[in-house]
């Protein structure tokens, strides 16, 4: 049986000044019928200041429930998330309305993110007339500006008569109004068109420097979070199989499951083609969400399966360095940033 | 670089000057403009554009399966197998579609009956085309759930679709399209509802249905990493015209028209190191109301002259493919081609 | 990160024009202007029935006992000798207002239960579904003759009646729309924005909501003039002499063998309505909503 969650701190969280988001044993279920489908099960991970985490992983691993649950929406079935120190689920009602304009989220489809009814300037000012804040309009224009958009085109009109691009900027306009410490994006490309795609990662990139945000970035096209992550979490039903730096995570994965993601992106090189692959990395299907495999989630697929992998679940651990990378240097304690939860890890 | 055996192949669909324009609540939709392209047996051809770039409303006009109603013109010709098909009659359509061309398309979620059973979606077009009894159909079923790689083919034939996952779906309608052993297969965004790992799985055993059988298959995606390791040949089509068009390895290699160039610099890499400026294109893609006169990529490109803000530039051949006394095999729509390689360098 | 065309600032006029067009698309059509025309027509004899240079409708004149159209007056006369053409018009008022209480009280009333039910679910809208149910269950017409005879049989009283006869209608219409909004991420964020629970039922439910009630309203009051004719046909309705378009029917039916045109003018009139009102508002609805699928 796998430990129980709370009993240990896990490996991957760091012991830093600057975390400004910390989750600790997050858990959520859903009710799907008569079934609990646990879509996010203990999970911890942390995020410091101006940085940001890219979370991947395939349909069903929870990583926008991830998202949600951070910003209370809904609330996560266990676990903790602290944000600034403070433990955002003893937070209810007034307080936790306020402690939300600075965790802002930005979601996938765009156009149905914005209120078909309402003009872009009181979308974009929405925020700001909730909490009374001063300067309306001037924040609202400097915020329209920001994004590329010329607020006295723009200010009038309504979100259908705009393309997906567009509206995705009016809604990171939206976000950065209440100027946020933290923005979760949650698939903010996938629905947008490959050329529009760079405008809006070039575009977050650039607000993240502007307003010094911390992100989390959640998507499942692992070279749009290559570019953008400073580190990265992988996922697989539910559970966190990988994290640690970006450049670590993509060029040396630990996980079998990392490896089989990132073997999958079909190469731009048309020379490749006509090699195939030796032994799949992957076989068969995703199980059930309601009942997941005993032990290790992803034994049921994993090459290097075995017995002990199906009765403990395996635990978060630091990924050795073999001799030609970076050895741990120990002489000052500094551990690599990269952590797996695998009992074979590769 | 085309293999050398293609170019003996017979031709297996000649698309010439295909050109549909379409209704909607404003006004004359220009779908696609002038397109022509030729696939051989055995080939498969990758068409690759965005949102507006026709390349879906094309795929469907092919076999003629655009509602009547938006289709306003329609002018230009297909050939199939030597076989004029632009102005068969619904009837003799359907004979064609399913038993010679087969298509599948993007959402495996909506594109089975969930009523149905997988037995019969799939025995259907045996019994229709093949004229199968329902055992043999049955039979024949079975084997073809098995070719394409759905374990306990026996015992899954009866169930239904919502108790198959997406991968699995996508897998029951390439069965459903291999049934009749087609000539071409027409494949509009097959990978693009999956995830990554099944995607990589269903490619394959597209890859490997084609190779047996020796089909044609077109395959139509905006991803181009997709077409990249997957297509003989590559079009490019953006705002309803062909704007490029070359062998896979000359197109990365030495890719001439400036929208290719700039989507191919616009996809952020793995190889990439992390935080790397992208080179966006500016503008967005063209509406396809009113087109305007030029070059409709002229807007958002770098290099656009005055020229090409006037006058539409036509298809025309490489330089360097007549030098290489292959006349036929890149193309492109541009009056001033760039001369890059897809790393960058020039050539 | 400049385009290379920027957007021409346009005139507030240009906007509105353009507003109207995407509202209005490339035309609804002669059919529906027709119907509009109409429509028109009929609200316009409502309001001004008092002015318009008609004979007086309550006056029997025993000469012109049931003589046809176009001999002597407009539309002729019926069994006591009044005019029908003005009968016809200041009937129409009855009409009119019944239909529009009628469906404004159930807009209003169901609407809000609706949105209600739909926002917050659980055991409020478990019980009120329940007791809609049961109203939607009852057979109307006794519903309706249990309430007349309570709140008697003015103008008033009856459009109350009616208007709670489609209560449960609209909370259902209300209900389902609601639903769907919820669902959409700008309720998801405003919740993020840290807006209240009425903020967001205000500015972002009730706006969404509130377009498909009102175009089925127009197709509800042609079906409330209809029940209100039913109503008069078994002489609940508004008190005679007062002339409604049911109680010229039910009058006419007795001389359906001799002068058919008593009976069958109003028909034609109420039938007119009933269509143009469904057809505008059948029209309507899928324009918002094809707006609506657009996004």
């Amino acid at each position: 049986m796998s430990d129980k969650p709370g009993q240990h701190t896990p490996l991957q969280l760091r012991e830093r000044d600057d975390i400004v988001l910390r989750i600790e044993h997050l858990s959520v279920n859903f009710r799907v019928g008569k079934q609990t489908v646990q879509a996010v099960s203990d999970l911890s991970l942390d995020v410091a200041r101006g940085e940001t985490l890219g979370l991947v992983g395939e349909s069903g691993c929870g990583k926008s429930t991830v998202g949600r649950a951070i910003m209370q929406l809904p609330p996560p079935t266990a676990g903790k998330v602290l944000f600034k120190g403070q433990d955002l689920g003893l937070l209810s009602g007034e307080a936790l309305r306020q402690t939300r304009t600075a965790l802002q989220m930005i979601f996938q489809d765009p156009i149905s993110s914005l209120n078909p009814r309402r003009k872009v300037k009181d979308i974009v000012a929405e925020g700001l007339q909730i909490w009374g804040r001063p300067g309306q309009q001037a924040r609202v224009r400097e915020v329209m500006e920001a994004v590329g958009l010329d607020p006295d085109a723009v200010a009038d009109r309504r979100p259908h008569q705009f393309s997906g691009g567009q509206c995705q900027r009016i809604c990171i306009a939206r976000s950065l109004a209440l100027d946020p410490d933290v923005l979760i994006c949650d698939e903010p490309v996938s629905a947008l068109d490959v050329s529009v795609q760079a405008q809006i990662l070039n575009l977050l990139e650039d607000m993240k420097q502007r307003y010094q945000l911390t992100m989390v970035f959640v998507a499942h096209n692992l070279a749009v979070v290559r570019n953008v992550s400073d580190r990265v979490a992988v996922m697989y039903l539910g559970k966190l199989c990988e994290i640690g730096d970006t450049g670590s995570v993509y060029a040396r994965p630990a996980h079998p499951y990392t490896r089989a993601l990132l073997a999958s992106i079909p190469d731009m090189n048309p020379l490749s083609r006509h090699q195939q692959d030796g032994l799949p990395l992957l076989h068969g299907d995703l199980p059930s969400p309601a009942n997941p495999p005993s032990g290790c989630r992803f034994r049921t697929r994993c090459p290097n399966a075995q017995a002990l992998c199906a009765e403990k679940e395996p635990l978060m651990q630091v990924v050795r360095q073999t001799e030609q990378n970076e050895p741990q240097s120990k002489a000052t304690g500094v551990v690599s940033d990269h952590f797996v939860a695998c009992h074979f890890p590769l | 670089m085309t293999p050398p055996e293609f170019k003996e192949q017979p031709l297996l669909l000649d698309v010439r000057n295909l050109t549909i324009r379409l209704n909607s609540a404003a006004g004359l939709v220009h779908a696609v403009e002038d397109v022509s392209f030729v696939l051989r047996e055995g080939q498969t051809l990758g068409i690759v554009g965005e949102s507006g770039s026709g390349k879906s409303v094309m795929a469907r006009s092919l076999m003629n399966l655009l509602p009547r109603r938006s289709v306003a013109q329609r002018q230009g010709c297909v050939v199939l197998s030597g076989r004029e098909i632009s102005a068969l009659s619904e009837r003799e359509l359907q004979k064609l579609r399913g038993a010679q061309v087969a298509m599948i398309f993007q959402d495996p979620m909506t594109a089975l009956n969930p009523v149905l059973t997988i037995c019969v979606q799939v025995s259907e077009p045996l019994q229709q085309h093949l004229g199968l009894s329902k055992q043999a159909a049955r039979q024949r079923t079975i084997e073809l759930l098995d070719a394409v790689g759905i374990p306990d083919a026996a015992n899954r034939v009866d169930q239904y679709p919502h108790q198959l996952s997406g991968g699995m779906r996508q897998r029951v309608v390439i069965a459903i399209a291999m049934a009749c052993d087609p000539a071409l297969l027409i494949a509009d965004e097959p990978t693009t509802a999956l995830d990554v790992t099944v995607q990589k799985q269903i490619l394959d055993l597209l890859s490997r249905q084609q190779t047996q059988r020796r089909m044609g298959m077109l395959l139509i995606t905006h991803d181009l990493g997709v077409v990249a390791s997957r297509a003989d040949i590559i079009a490019v089509m953006y705002a309803g015209r062909l704007v490029e068009l070359a062998p896979a390895t000359t197109l990365f290699g030495a890719m001439r028209h400036p929208y290719t160039e700039a989507l191919f610099n616009s996809i952020p890499r793995i190889s990439d190191p992390g935080h790397t400026r992208l080179h966006a294109i500016p503008g967005r893609p063209p509406q396809l109301h009113n087109p305007s006169p030029g070059c409709a990529f002229a807007p958002r490109c770098q290099y656009a002259q005055q020229r090409c803000h006037r006058e539409t530039p036509p298809v025309v051949v490489a330089e360097s493919s007549i030098v290489s006394a292959k006349p036929t095999e890149h193309l492109h729509a541009c009056f001033f081609p760039v001369a890059k390689s897809a790393s960058g360098e020039a050539n | 990160m400049p385009a290379k065309k920027r957007p021409k600032i346009e005139s507030k006029a240009q906007n509105f024009a353009r507003a109207l067009q995407q509202v209005f698309g490339r035309g609804f059509g002669p059919g529906f202007w027709l119907a509009v025309f109409w429509l028109v027509i009929v609200a316009f004899c409502a309001m001004f029935a008092d002015w318009l240079p008609l004979r007086d409708p309550l006056d029997p004149v025993i000469a012109n006992r049931l003589d046809g159209p176009l001999s002597g007056s407009l539309l002729g006369a019926d069994g006591l000798g009044r005019d029908i053409f003005s009968r016809l018009v200041h009937g129409s008022r009855v009409s009119v207002v019944i239909g529009l209480t009628a469906v404004t009280i159930g807009m209003i009333v169901g609407g809000a239960l609706g949105i209600i039910a739909g926002y917050f679910r659980g055991h409020f809208e478990r019980a009120l579904m329940a007791v809609l149910d049961v109203i939607l269950a009852f057979p109307w017409l006794v519903l309706l003759l249990a309430l007349v005879a309570f709140i008697g049989q003015s103008l008033f009283a009856i459009s109350i009646a009616i208007g709670f006869l489609w209560i449960p209608a609209y909370a259902r219409v209300a209900r389902a729309n609601t639903l769907s909004v919820v669902q959409r991420e700008y309720v998801l964020a405003a919740k993020a924005m840290g807006a209240s629970t009425t903020r967001i039922l205000v500015r972002e439910v009730l706006p969404n909501v509130v377009l498909p009630l009102l175009a089925y309203g127009l197709v509800a009051m042609g079906l409330v003039i209809i029940v209100e004719s039913a109503l008069a046909f078994l002489g609940l309705s508004v008190e005679a002499p007062q002339p409604t378009w049911g109680g010229m029917i039910s009058e006419g039916k007795r001389h359906l063998a001799t002068a058919v045109h008593v009976a069958l003018i109003p028909s034609i009139t109420m039938f007119l309505t009933v269509l143009s009102l469904n057809f505008v508002g059948d029209r309507l609805r899928s324009r918002f909503d094809v707006k609506e699928s657009n996004l």
